[in-house]
């Protein structure tokens, strides 16, 4: 079973560089995209991804209320936070609301290896609590 | 032809015959004239109108001059009222010290000149008008300087949302299509892959340059979940940006604040950081952001610097910008009904701003 991504960002251009980093991994497929929250939270109910990455800055609802309102539904999913604005305070409030990640778009390089660690040596399975931290990554 | 507006003149006499001729010498001047036959009709006037001029009799039944100058100078409102007395006895110079000590701007004595009357009336009068011209002038650009602080800072949250939204995504995009090439350096030459490299950390660069232009210009976090994040991860830029050591203190209980008090705060938090990096020489700055009672946030920035120059005693600027910043956030808070609060000696300069807050603080992130 392929692990299903759902992509949510309010550039066009940022979601078309996201497929093509993680569909570069052939297990990987992106199930659904969203450019903003409200949208997000649509997709997140009707089509149980596996994987959320997520913008922070978009129209209407940020990327933290949006993580808060999805991990209310589905705790067990990890969503990863991705972000020009990465810093260890944005990344305390991202966790407090169910982010188990945060990326910086300024380095997005640690991004695919991040997700492999937050989905655990089974990848289709989603990750188990406590895998959190192996991937933390933030361009301060 | 008069463009300007008239001026009250209050004349206060126990005696109508001299009333009378008050006002035939003053008529010309085209103000309005005011007639008191007492001390308290006088005060009546004084409570419903602005008075510039009062010429009084010092010798009145009841209340006389001298008493009623007292009362009038006991009203904060009425400290500035030119006072001018007339009077056919008490003519020594302690009389006259007498009248000076009371605020008097001056003492006649009868018979009075016509002209000179005149001439000393106008002097008040004119000074009575160009004061309330520059008060509403004050007031005008008191109110300008708001909105050019309101517009300067839309202009800048523009800016920093323009960068966000166009720039950003670019470099977003680069980083992921490099990090795709990183994956693939055994198919490159050693050559190409240094070259990426290289690309690699010019876009790290360009990346960290715009965010830093982007977050001075306007914090993101600060719209996004509020002032105490913003300014924290502002304290941690400028700290790694001049070397500065910054300690940050804030109170957890202070919630989302109205959207103007927490640019407001934020920008005068970073001004007093700037400054210190810029005039103080100190290594360290702390930042305490605390509710000092109901209803009031106190924002303190300190520093261990070498402290402001002062001029007559009081710290003032060692140069344009500085002056500017001062003043830009004396103005701020100003609008917001709060206070700035400036301690500096040769050990450092502490900056305290109490800003009210109009409901009570709830932590609501």
């Amino acid at each position: 079973m392929r692990t299903r991504f759902l992509i949510v960002d309010d550039s066009e251009l940022v979601r078309k560089s996201l497929r093509t980093v993680l569909q570069a991994n052939p297990d990987w497929e992106i199930c659904g995209e969203a450019a903003d929250g409200e949208t997000a939270l649509k997709l997140f109910r009707e089509l149980h991804p596996n994987v959320v990455i997520l913008d922070f800055q978009m129209p209407g609802i940020n990327g933290i209320e949006t993580a808060r309102r999805m991990s209310e539904v589905a705790p067990a999913v990890p969503i990863v936070l991705f972000t020009q604005h990465a810093s260890p305070d944005l990344e305390r409030h991202a966790r407090e609301a169910g982010v188990r990640s945060v990326v910086s778009k300024t380095n997005a390089f640690p991004m695919v290896g991040m997700i492999e660690a937050l989905l655990g040596p089974a990848e289709s399975e989603p990750a188990a609590e406590g895998s959190a931290d192996s991937g933390k990554g933030h361009a301060g | 032809m008069r463009e300007q507006e008239k001026v009250n003149i209050l004349m206060v006499d126990d005696q109508p015959g001299k009333l009378l001729t008050y006002e035939a010498i003053l008529n010309e001047l085209g103000e309005n004239l005011i007639k008191a036959r007492s001390g308290k009709e006088a005060l009546d006037h004084l409570l419903r109108t602005d008075i510039a001029v009062v010429l009084m009799d010092v010798s009145m039944p009841e209340l006389d001059g001298f008493q009623l100058a007292d009362m009038i100078r006991q009203h904060p409102r009425f400290q500035k009222i030119a006072i001018i007395f007339i009077s056919a006895v008490h003519l020594t110079d302690l009389d006259r010290l007498n009248a000076y000590q009371r605020g008097a701007v001056d003492y006649i004595s009868v018979p009075v000149v016509p002209e000179l009357l005149r001439a000393k009336v106008r002097v008040f009068a004119d000074l009575h008008r160009k004061t309330q011209q520059l008060e509403t002038l004050n007031r005008d650009l008191r109110s300008l300087s708001a909105r050019l602080l309101a517009m300067q800072d839309e202009e800048r949250r523009r800016i920093a949302r323009d960068l966000h939204d166009s720039i950003g995504p670019l470099i977003a995009a680069l980083s992921m299509n490099n990090g795709m090439l990183a994956q693939q350096t055994k198919k490159l030459g050693p050559d190409v892959a240094d070259v990426l490299q290289q690309n690699n950390q010019l876009v790290e660069q360009l990346s960290k340059d715009i965010r830093t232009i982007s977050h001075l210009l306007h914090p993101p976090l600060l719209d996004e979940i509020g002032l105490l994040p913003a300014i924290k991860m502002f304290a941690e830029g400028f700290a790694e940006r001049s070397s500065v050591k910054v300690d940050v203190e804030l109170s957890p209980e202070i919630g989302r604040l109205p959207p103007h008090v927490e640019i407001s705060v934020f920008r005068v938090v970073q001004e007093c950081l700037t400054n210190v990096y810029r005039h103080s020489g100190s290594k360290t700055a702390s930042i305490k952001i605390a509710p000092s009672q109901d209803k009031q946030l106190t924002v303190q920035v300190r520093d261990e610097g070498k402290g402001m120059p002062r001029t007559n005693g009081v710290p003032s600027s060692p140069g344009s910008n500085h002056g500017v910043g001062l003043r830009g956030m004396r103005e701020r808070l100003r609008e917001l009904g709060g206070t700035l609060e400036i301690k500096s000696s040769e050990n450092g300069t502490t900056v305290i701003a109490a800003v009210p807050v109009t409901k009570p603080m709830v932590k609501n992130i």
